[in-house]
């Protein structure tokens, strides 16, 4: 110690004066460093890691958006202005999809009548592009127009054949506000702007409620569910509390972005089974979030569920929310039976709760992360042996 | 002449034996030497064996060749020792043309029918772009095949019908086996044994590592960064696409997402001059396999359309056989990376580099700022923590300093 600080006298000696401030500067700083590694270690045993997976378009970034709303402090405006971008690249890339679809209908289906567009347009153009042109009121209703020609609105309803967004409605609705040359983007554009998932994102928070009770600490990680992103993932399994796993119940019509050939659900059905097969999380709990209820719904009464392979066997009963529940049951009874089939015997003690949500829906995602949270609580007291 | 004509022993059969072991030995000094020489290890698999069979193969076809003189020069030395197999030799002499005559219009139709089918082969494949213009040697080699079936044919049609021209004889049978010990060593120095010929071949020695495509490709500019790089100060106000185009802070973003080692790859294939074909077409290959093809090292995320259009093209070397993927990513790095990317550890190393650091008010703003770290690299010994000690400890603002 002493011939430190007499190597440090010397070089105090031999430098200048300003030099002498720095270093003295940098000392303390060092010294606040390994404060706070020592104070982060500790800190670090309380943190539960919980992971977000699911294939792709399943809600897992939504999820994480709403954390960060609920938990943290949100959105300022740097970071709500930062998604306009985003929000107008999502209402030409629709458009696009859109334009194109009703033209290969035109020319390969045998009613193509109904595909045909009353008349030639530029936007298009638009959507294949890389910089994209501010979100003119002009180009609104040019795009407004479009989006209600019939040949469109036809090919919308066939939008699951087609990689559509789940954002289209919710952005068409509201072109003519998304135009505007003051536009900020809302909480809830922001919580609708689809933006795919690449690589892992994290964050940490506390939910901390009104009663001040909790004093669990989580760090969230979101991932790309995508099939190539998912080599990402195995880096993130160790030391996991629980596993949300996210499975969007709408999907079951749909094909996979990366690949057109494959059933979503069926796809989310083998995700699903691989990840409870996996050695990390034998004692991880499953938070099994049935996502995007609210499409499901509404789609449920159109398509019916059995166009999925895995749900061939299912037969409505009634009609209406009498028919909607029936259907929710089976899937999850469908989403039970793959978990009990998956779990080895030995690790049947590990937690398994399946939640119906709306990531989209604030009350619901609040309500349901508080059931999460109580469970993980209630989990941690059993394995200290408190109860 | 007449008689070494039937007898066999002209001194022109003698010199086409010597010009044929003269090729083969060409041939097997050529595959030998730089293994001796230089001591290449000796590559396992197709890499070895296909060499020895083409030598072997080379070796049979000489043989089957010089068979017929070899029986006639044979022969006579016996003829001088033995008078008594003279007939005996003639017979069989004799019964090889016999032999001709019966299986000559068969075998004459197989090769026809090789030629034929190499034909039908060469139209199916005609539109791939093959690394060493194949597809132009295929014609050559049909071209040849058929123009040596064409002299065999005539040569037999000849000595069919001027049974008594004896040096007619002695011609053909003298062309037929020099052409054939030329057309061995040919064939080896052709371009569809390309591979093996690098594999082989005496410029071995200068084997280098090269550590990515572009440089072994000998694309300019490309690689590790030059000390020498101009520092640019960064906008992140300027467009994605035109920011990428500096190196250095490619470089940096590259290291924070993996999507952005595609966008350096496709341009370093851009920077090939669009007449080099077989350049592109091997960068392109490069690229296809190591982020397009399902389950690839650094497979991208793309829409299965881009997928399935760049891997259906039927010529890789199209300049925008990447465009709309590299769209893809380009905007998926816009909406999805960049806005992590400039509140990140990498942008701040980045910046430091470029002597931006201009004032502590700045520090001051990004110890507010949300660190996301992504997994930057996908193989196996990547731990996607080894930056959360420097990360988790919220102080950021210290952590500047250790840069």
């Amino acid at each position: 110690m002493l011939s430190c600080v007499t190597e440090n006298m010397g070089l105090l000696c031999s430098r200048n004066r300003r030099y002498n401030d720095a270093d003295a500067e940098e000392n303390a700083q060092t010294a606040e460093i390994e404060r706070r590694i020592e104070l982060e270690t500790k800190a670090e045993k309380h943190i539960q890691k919980l992971l977000l997976l699911g294939a792709g378009e399943s809600g897992k970034s939504t999820i994480f958006k709403q954390i960060k709303l609920l938990f943290q402090t949100g959105f300022d405006e740097a970071e709500l202005k930062s998604y306009l971008p985003v929000i107008h690249a999502n209402v030409y890339q629709t458009i696009k999809l859109l334009h194109d679809g009703s033209k290969e209908f035109s020319q390969n289906e045998a009613d193509f009548s109904k595909y045909v567009l009353s008349d030639e347009n530029k936007l298009s153009d638009i959507g294949a592009r890389l910089d994209y042109p501010y979100l003119t009121k002009e180009l609104a209703q040019e795009i407004e127009n479009l989006w209600k020609d019939p040949a469109i609105q036809e090919t919308y309803a066939r939008g699951s054949e087609l990689q559509i967004p789940d954002c289209t409605d919710y952005f068409m609705e509201n072109l003519q506000r998304l135009s505007d040359a003051n536009y900020v983007p809302t909480k809830e554009d922001v919580l609708y702007a689809r933006v795919r998932t690449t690589g892992v994102v994290e964050i940490q928070f506390s939910p901390v409620g009104e009663n001040k009770k909790s004093g669990e600490v989580y760090r969230l990680f979101d991932v790309g569910g995508q099939r190539n992103e998912r080599r990402k993932w195995i880096h993130l399994f160790e030391g996991v509390s629980a596993v949300i796993f996210c499975a969007a119940i709408s999907e079951y019509d749909q094909t996979l972005f990366e690949d057109e050939n494959r059933n979503r659900m069926m796809e989310t059905k083998e995700l699903f089974e691989w990840v409870l097969k996996q050695p990390c999380f034998e004692k991880t709990s499953f938070m099994l979030f049935l996502n995007k209820f609210d499409i499901f719904e509404k789609k449920i009464l159109k398509v019916p569920l059995s166009v999925c392979e895995w749900f061939k066997d299912y037969q409505p009963v009634s009609t209406g929310k009498q028919e909607i529940e029936h259907a929710y049951e089976f899937v999850k009874k469908k989403f039970e039976e793959s978990y009990f089939q998956n779990t080895a015997p030995d690790r049947v003690d590990r937690v398994f709760k399946i939640y119906r949500t709306t990531a989209l829906d604030q009350k619901v995602v609040k309500k349901t992360f508080k059931l999460v949270d109580e469970t993980l609580r209630r989990r941690n007291l059993f394995e200290a042996g408190l109860l | 002449m007449p008689s070494c004509a039937v007898k066999g022993g002209c001194p022109t059969d003698y010199i086409a034996i010597a010009l044929s072991i003269l090729s083969f030995t060409v041939l097997v000094l050529w595959c030998i030497v730089p293994f001796i020489v230089h001591k290449v290890p000796r590559t396992k698999g197709s890499g070895f064996w296909i060499p020895v069979i083409q030598v072997v193969a080379s070796f049979f076809l000489l043989l089957s060749l010089v068979y017929q003189l070899s029986i006639a020069l044979f022969s006579s030395l016996l003829i001088i020792s033995n008078n008594f197999l003279k007939l005996g030799e003639r017979y069989w002499w004799r019964s090889c043309y016999l032999w001709g005559a019966q299986w000559t219009i068969p075998v004459i139709t197989l090769h026809s029918l090789y030629i034929a089918i190499l034909v039908g082969v060469t139209t199916a494949v005609h539109h791939i772009e093959f690394r060493f213009d194949e597809l132009k040697d295929l014609w050559r080699g049909i071209l040849v095949s058929a123009v040596s079936i064409v002299i065999w044919i005539t040569a037999y049609i000849l000595n069919e019908v001027y049974d008594n021209i004896s040096w007619l004889e002695v011609a053909s049978r003298f062309l037929l086996l020099v052409v054939a010990s030329i057309l061995v060593v040919a064939f080896f120095s052709i371009s569809s044994s390309q591979p093996l010929l690098s594999q082989i071949s005496l410029r071995r020695r200068e084997t280098r590592e090269f550590r990515t495509m572009s440089q072994a490709l000998g694309i300019p500019d490309s690689g590790v960064l030059a000390q020498s790089e101009p520092i640019s100060r960064i906008d992140p106000n300027e467009p994605l696409d035109k920011l990428l185009l500096n190196k250095r802070f490619r470089q940096s973003f590259m290291a924070f997402a993996d999507s952005v080692h595609f966008f350096d790859e496709v341009y370093e294939l851009s920077k090939i001059p669009e007449d080099d074909c077989v350049r592109r077409i091997y960068m392109a290959r490069h690229i296809i396999q190591k982020y397009i093809v399902a389950g690839a090292a650094m497979e991208v995320n793309i829409s299965h359309r881009s997928k399935q259009e760049i891997l259906s093209t039927s010529n890789l070397a199209r300049p925008d056989l990447f465009q709309n993927a590299l769209n893809e990513i380009i905007q998926l790095m816009r909406t999805n990376l960049a806005r992590d990317y400039w509140s990140s550890m990498f942008f701040l190393k980045f910046q430091e580099d470029s002597n931006l650091r201009s004032n502590e008010y700045e520090l001051e703003q990004m110890t507010g700022w949300n660190f996301s770290p992504r997994l930057s690299s996908v193989h196996g010994a990547d731990d996607p923590f080894h930056q959360d000690h420097l990360l988790k400890s919220s102080g950021c603002s210290s952590d500047t300093t250790d840069l």
